[in-house]
């Protein structure tokens, strides 16, 4: 067979041509997902409820911290639930693989990814905001409202350099289900006493500084900028410092294909 | 061994020199060397673990070999993986597609990531091509064995590349659908594309490939058209100790790389 008769060599797709085709994909994937849209929006709006509703609801900080970790469980159960199901499953299935046999970049297929999830995240944090307004009448000038979102995609990194670390070191989806779902509360539950004495002094400070702790202080930074304190950016450098570790250790072990 | 390819005029739609590919102190690729012209449809023949599916992997760039250079047509694939992509067409072994998208919408992210721009006629009317046109709403998991090979198949030659790569693009089909696959093949040849693909079936390996290699342990044994393997190896006491009358390419295939069950 000559030469002429072979095909007409393809052309380089563009990079925006690509992270606009992953995106898309990935959003319609989400939208379809009702598992990810209750993990979504139930886990922060009834807990929320239920701080508020609650006869020692006081206890538990002001108005602003309450609602900071409504927020702070909306970004890990995202994270750690929603992210590490779809990533596992993906990569259990074989659709990486298929993605990677394309000319997209492997970080294109892998931030698409995880702007679906921050966008996740902040249309969450909207709703939540929304609700804290009514039940809490917590209501935040247009400020506070930018900057909480902007801490919000910030301390998604958090989690989502937990939900990394899960898939990088359990290659199983069933495993990264069930392990995920086991450390969910307890990695949650830590930082729900941040700001309370409950359970004493010593453990207040452990909750303070675990990753949800850090990630509720900065949060109710956030949305009261005036009270933005020393121990507001020691927060926002503890959650710098989670990310990199947990992200860290997820891309290090992370695989592929699990064949 | 290597496979180098027919003489002359052809150009070289693949060429692979000494190969190494490994996995911890587990060699699975051994200085594989082989070349695939230009409308050549070329098989690669090995038992379970053999090496075939690594081979691959490492041209489609899914695994980084220790050594070895790799050249799609004019490009080098190690040092320009991205290009080297976008000329090559790929069916992997066990393929599937994000579980919650249609059809439509599968052709139409994978178009985009080829840089191929494609309307809702385009798709439709490649889905008629390949009699998928009434599933186009449906999901991946809801096409049946066959419809999901047809479905990889016109994936991976979307953008029309040049050189088709076929993990066992049959395994696990019936006759008829088998039939048709390998239809789809020989005309993908026809429009001067090259491929390579790996199988289990000697029956498919003679009925569409104009060259065979067979593999084991990471190494090429052999590699001649399928009627030049039986007549290089019928004279071979392995293959003769194995043949129930007239040696046929499974008998070579046997002979070869032993009886062993493999894993």
């Amino acid at each position: 067979m000559s030469s002429q008769a072979t095909a007409r060599p393809a052309q380089l797709p563009t990079l925006s041509g690509i992270l606009k085709a992953l995106l898309q994909a990935d959003v319609t994937v989400q939208l379809r997902n009702p598992r990810a849209l209750v993990l979504m929006l139930l886990p922060p709006l009834v807990f929320l409820y239920a701080l508020s509703a609650g006869k020692r609801s006081t206890q538990f900080g002001s108005p602003m911290f309450k609602v900071a970790a409504a927020l702070t469980l909306g970004i890990a159960s995202i994270a750690i639930l929603g992210y590490t199901a779809t990533v596992a499953r993906d990569r259990e299935l074989g659709v990486f693989q298929r993605l990677r046999v394309t000319p997209a970049p492997t970080w294109t297929i892998m931030v698409s990814r995880l702007a679906v999830q921050i966008l996740s995240m902040l249309v969450m944090t909207v709703v939540v905001l929304v609700v804290a307004a009514i039940v809490e009448n917590v209501s935040l000038d247009p400020a506070a409202y930018l900057l909480t979102i902007l801490v919000v995609a910030f301390s998604s990194a958090v989690y989502l350099g937990v939900g990394q670390a899960l898939v990088g070191l359990i290659s199983s989806a069933n495993t990264v289900n069930a392990v995920g779902r086991l450390s969910f509360l307890p990695l949650y539950a830590l930082g729900l006493f941040g700001h309370s004495d409950i359970f004493g002094t010593t453990f207040e400070t452990i909750s303070r500084w675990s990753p949800a702790g850090a990630v509720a202080t900065l949060l109710s930074g956030a949305m009261n900028p005036a009270v933005w304190s020393s121990e507001t950016w020691w927060a926002l450098l503890a959650s710098v410092a989670y990310s990199i570790v947990f992200a860290g250790i997820g891309i290090r072990w992370f695989q592929w294909s699990t064949h | 061994m290597t496979a180098t390819g027919p003489a002359g005029e052809h150009r070289l739609a693949l060429q692979v020199q000494e190969l190494r590919v490994s996995y911890g102190p587990k060699v699975a690729v051994d200085g594989v060397s082989l070349e695939i012209t230009e409308g050549e449809i070329f098989g690669l023949l090995g038992p379970n673990g053999a090496g075939k599916t690594s081979t691959l992997s490492a041209i489609e760039g899914l695994l980084r070999p220790d050594s070895g250079s790799i050249r799609i047509g004019d490009i080098d694939a190690r040092a320009h993986p991205m290009a080297a992509k976008a000329r090559m067409g790929v069916q992997l072994q066990s393929t599937s597609f994000q579980s919650d998208l249609t059809i439509r919408e599968i052709i139409r992210l994978y178009a985009a990531l080829y840089g191929v721009s494609l309307g809702r006629a385009g798709i439709d009317d490649l889905l008629a091509n390949v009699h998928l046109d009434e599933e186009a709403s449906k999901r991946f998991s809801q096409l049946s064995g066959g419809q999901q090979k047809r479905l990889s198949l016109l994936i991976a030659t979307i953008h029309k590349p040049p050189l088709v790569l076929l993990d066992e693009p049959t395994a696990g089909l019936d006759p008829q659908a088998r039939r048709q696959l390998w239809d789809r093949i020989e005309r993908l040849r026809d429009i001067g594309r090259s491929i390579l693909l790996t199988t289990h079936s000697m029956e498919e390996a003679q009925a569409v490939c104009h060259r065979v290699a067979i593999i084991d342990q990471g190494k090429l044994l052999t590699v001649d058209t399928p009627a030049g393997l039986i007549e290089k190896h019928k004279d071979d006491p392995r293959v003769r100790r194995v043949a129930h009358g007239q040696v046929t390419l499974e008998d070579v295939f046997i002979g070869l790389t032993g009886s062993e069950l493999r894993d």
